[in-house]
């Protein structure tokens, strides 16, 4: 994609609408939003975010319309329905 | 997964070579493959091609000239990959492998890529060392935080980098691109490596340049990049909102006596890079350990070839080098595999210019010696491994009780077994549960899937 | 000169997995504090068939007798959580699930068998069963649930068993990566054991190392143990991922589990090997997926057909799964014995080796009443179970 092919695009985090750039990561988009916690630890219940942004750590699992994904590798769609990681 | 007699709803790619990653290795190495006139497809697990040294900066920061000068280079090298007739595929995760396959998915869809010869061009990831508050929202590894500051997205206004070796740099200079202030940036090795440093820097033109743009850079903004200090922790609810930062020793022990603490909104922490080589494992390819290239790495011959005939491998998973090392053992690695394939000789100036390059950059990394002090920044409940939250304290009692292996470990206290396979906290982990600074780490066990896939994409996968 | 300091101990485990731990567990509850104990394994404890296994707490009513060796051990299960906990115990019971209309019939047969040891277990029609289990596909026949058994974390419980024993008895050692290379031996009687940290003058060895068992008999020349290395592959999902909370199997894993081999275990190929399904919830909302039984010797690679079609069998069960990251796999070797019961006791021709090995896939369940056996009939007093089935001199005959 090249950048003049980018556009505006909106999906939500949490119920919150966000609005981002096509070619974002879902990670990018809620880190321009100042959402850096992006989940729950599974054991100790911390708030967790982006850690590596390469997909090598799985720190930013979020749940994008129902799939358990990495925000880091994900890019944003219009419309898509985010949910923070860990314990449903 | 390929036995069963089902032969998997998936799809299938032939090609006479197969790439993994799209960086400078990946890059250089399917555009000459390309136009040898072999089918090429590399598979990418990036967004867009140019792995993480040729990230272009995002609109949301154009304007602000926020590339160095290596990116000419690599705005070449795409263009001529885009060229070339290489297919590409990315935002792919590769999870299963054999000498001629490769299986992956991309957008919950299964896929296999069938081939003469496979290209391992992975690269390479951040070498995390566990300190007090690095698992808060906010604290990310350098190399995250630059590809945030490339992408312009960074929140807040004030940014502290820390960790070790010359890839700090190319972190400060983004956040300074996209406009945030880097209240800190802090070298753990001391001024002398930097000085041991400076021949080398100097005496290569890609180099040079590249570091003359960087110091441009943190001058313009007034940052000083400050040697024997580093990141004892941080803290802050929910997110990162302070760090505290003091002196280390030689060996990068911290000295409690300096500790003082700044505001900051987001810290980057990297002390250097580990070569992601997971993959080569599972393909059965030897490997040996130099710490000075990074731990463990591949081993291959003068032709980037590894200990399996068909399986090649160039730039950061042959050992840490850079990118100018990466192309060299790109071009390489493609010439070698042409003239398994064609017949073609290789051309001996290949050679003679990679191994070069690998002298070169041995050589400045040389300046960069692992700091073994840095394991006692972690205490007692400082998570060491992030998937499975478990502690330092535990991984010490797990050593005690299990053994001392990588293996006892894991068994002991859970630590290496969540999703990230032991990448993040892995290469520490044994130093660190032993209590034995500088201790390396034993090589992983490697199984499928080398990184999560669903259970469809298996269900799915092409046999054959 | 003096002659070289030897250490010398009581006892010697050889084999720190589940059931090398549970011997020293129940040893150091039943002799005297003073009595000192050195376990020893060649690689980390648990680090080989109880690292790379499932928990499953399992209790097996096909026998009279089975049923009162499964059942006395899950009580010790709960005895163990009672006094140490810390190994991720979960008592979720387990759901026999139907497929097939001839699943449907051995429901009954499985309820009886339960019954009839007085133990109760229910059958729940298509409706009860999606009231139990959402995550369930819609259209299966029905199910027996058994609410005893459970689910462990095997690892972290042979940490817990040896705590415990070390807190019971400070004279307790363990000693990963400490291999046995061989055994001192005057006349038919055992008088030390050699190991790569240097040798262990000792009366008293108890062999517990499973797969490896027959190994150890052999540096004693002692005619070769019936134990056989059967792999399994094993899966496990992310966190969260779980569309189940109770244990699950396929009705038919117990034909499967439990029947005899039909080939030969002996050899390391030919056998196509065969799979049923067994998933089991963890604690962090992973799910684990087996189980396949496969002989081929010591080879630990993973048999992608197997695993694949177990993972479709359990997808017919828990459609779910399908959109679950497989985050690992991994094979585990079960110790097989020919007869399909383990070893435990004395080996007679050898005064001092005791055996506790072979206890194939159950040894998670059975490894507490395993290790109070040997502890009862070391110590010489009478035991909780009849032993006399199990007896390791059964293969002298």
């Amino acid at each position: 994609m090249t950048d003049a092919e980018r556009t505006a695009v909106e999906f939500t985090f949490a119920g919150a609408p966000v609005r981002a750039w096509s070619g974002d990561t879902v990670a990018m988009a809620l880190w321009a939003a100042g959402h850096l916690a992006l989940r729950r630890s599974s054991r100790d219940g911390a708030a967790r975010g982006v850690f590596c942004s390469m997909g090598v750590c799985y720190d930013c699992l979020v749940r994008v319309d129902g799939e358990t994904l990495r925000a880091c590798t994900t890019l944003v769609r219009a419309g898509m329905l985010v949910e923070p990681g860990g314990k449903p | 997964m390929n036995a069963a007699a089902d032969p998997g709803a998936g799809r299938v790619l032939d090609a006479d070579v197969g790439v993994v990653g799209a960086g400078p290795a990946g890059l250089a190495a399917a555009g000459s493959l390309a136009r040898a006139g072999l089918s090429v497809v590399v598979l990418d697990e990036g967004q867009r091609a140019g792995g993480q040294i040729f990230r272009q900066p995002s609109p949301r920061v154009a304007g602000c000239g926020a590339a160095p000068p290596s990116h000419r280079r690599g705005r070449g090298l795409l263009a001529a990959f885009a060229q070339s007739g290489a297919r590409l595929c990315s935002g792919v995760t590769v999870w299963d492998a054999r000498p001629g396959r490769l299986w992956f998915e991309q957008a919950a869809e299964s896929w296999l890529v069938r081939c003469e010869r496979v290209l391992l061009a992975p690269g390479a990831y951040d070498r995390s060392i566990p300190f007090p508050g690095w698992t808060l929202p906010g604290v990310v590894t350098a190399g995250a935080l630059q590809i945030m500051g490339r992408a312009g997205v960074v929140p807040g206004k004030r940014a502290l980098v820390a960790g070790s070796g010359p890839l700090l740099l190319p972190t400060v200079a983004a956040l300074l691109g996209a406009g945030v202030q880097v209240v800190a940036a802090l070298e753990a090795s001391p001024r002398s490596s930097a000085w041991r440093a400076l021949p080398g820097l100097l005496g290569h033109g890609g180099r040079r340049a590249e570091a003359f743009w960087y110091l441009r850079k943190l001058l313009g903004a007034r940052v000083r990049l400050r040697s024997g200090w580093t990141l004892f922790g941080c803290e802050g609810e929910d997110r990162v909102q302070r760090a505290l930062i003091g002196k280390v020793d030689a060996e990068g022990r911290p000295r409690r006596d300096t500790a003082r603490s700044i505001e900051v909104d987001v810290v980057g922490a990297g002390f250097g890079l580990v070569p992601s080589i997971e993959l080569g494992l599972l393909l059965g390819c030897r490997s040996r350990c130099d710490p000075r290239r990074g731990g463990h790495c591949l081993d291959v011959d003068g032709e980037q070839r590894t200990s399996v005939p068909t399986v090649f491998a160039a730039g950061e998973v042959c050992g840490i080098g850079g990118a100018e090392v990466a192309i060299a053992e790109g071009e390489l690695a493609a010439a070698a595999i042409v003239k398994d394939l064609r017949g073609v000789p290789v051309p001996p100036a290949l050679a003679v210019a990679a191994a070069r390059e690998r002298r070169a950059a041995d050589r400045l990394l040389g300046c960069f010696p692992p700091l073994p002090g840095l394991c006692d920044l972690a205490t007692a409940d400082t998570i060491v491994c992030r998937c499975e939250d478990v502690r330092l304290e535990q991984t010490r009692a797990a050593a005690a009780l299990h053994g001392r292996s990588l293996r006892a470990i894991k068994v002991g206290c859970r630590a290496g077994m969540g999703p990230c396979q032991g990448r993040i906290c892995g290469p520490s982990l044994q130093a660190l549960a032993n209590g034995l600074p500088g201790q390396p780490a034993d090589l992983p066990v490697v199984q499928v899937p080398v990184k999560p896939v669903r259970v469809q994409t298996v269900l799915d996968a092409p046999r054959g | 000169m003096a002659a070289p300091m030897v250490e010398t101990a009581d006892l010697v485990v050889a084999g720190g997995g589940i059931v090398g731990c549970a011997v020293v567990h129940h040893l150091a509850q039943l002799l005297p504090p003073q009595t000192r104990i050195v376990l020893l394994d060649r690689g980390p404890i648990a680090g080989a068939t109880s690292g790379s296994c499932m928990g499953h707490l399992m209790v097996t009513p096909d026998t009279p007798q089975e049923y009162a060796f499964t059942a006395t051990s899950l009580a010790l299960w709960r005895e163990l959580q009672q006094q140490e906990g810390g190994f991720d115990y979960q008592p979720t019971g387990a759901l026999y699930l139907a497929d097939a209309p001839e699943d449907v019939e051995l429901l009954p047969v499985l309820q009886r068998q339960f019954r009839d040891n007085g133990d109760r277990a229910d059958i729940l029609d298509p409706a009860q069963l999606r009231e139990l289990e959402p995550g369930l596909a819609p259209d299966l026949p029905g199910a027996l649930f058994y609410p005893g058994d459970g689910v462990v974390l095997p690892m972290a419980a042979c940490a817990s068993m040896l705590r415990h024993a070390q807190r019971t008895n400070p004279n307790v050692q363990v000693r990963p990566d400490c291999a046995v290379t061989g055994f001192a031996t005057d006349g038919d009687r055992l008088t030390g054991v050699r190991t790569a940290q240097g040798p262990i003058a000792t009366g008293s060895v108890v062999n517990t190392a499973g797969v490896w068992a027959p190994e150890l008999t052999a540096m004693l020349r002692q005619p070769p143990l019936p134990i056989h290395p059967r792999a399994g592959n094993l899966v496990v999902t992310g966190h969260h991922s779980t569309p189940i909370k109770t244990q699950l199997l396929e009705v038919s894993y117990l034909r499967f589990a439990h029947g005899a081999a039909q080939v030969d275990p002996t050899r390391t190929t030919g056998d196509p090997g065969g799979h049923a399904v067994n998933m089991q919830p963890q604690t962090h909302g992973g799910c684990l997926i087996g189980s396949t039984r496969q002989f081929r010797g010591l080879d630990r690679t993973l048999n992608r057909d197997l695993v694949l079609r177990s993972l479709a069998r359990a997808c017919r069960y828990a459609p779910g799964l399908r959109h679950a990251p497989i985050v690992r796999t991994w094979v585990g070797l079960r110790p097989y014995s020919v007869d399909k019961h383990p070893l435990i006791g004395p080996w007679p021709p050898v005064r001092g080796l005791w055996i506790a090995a072979g206890h194939e896939g159950l040894g998670i369940s059975l490894a507490p009443v395993t290790g109070r056996l040997i502890a009862q009939q070391i110590a010489g007093v009478p035991t909780a179970v009849d032993a006399t089935p199990y007896l390791p001199a059964r293969f002298l005959r």
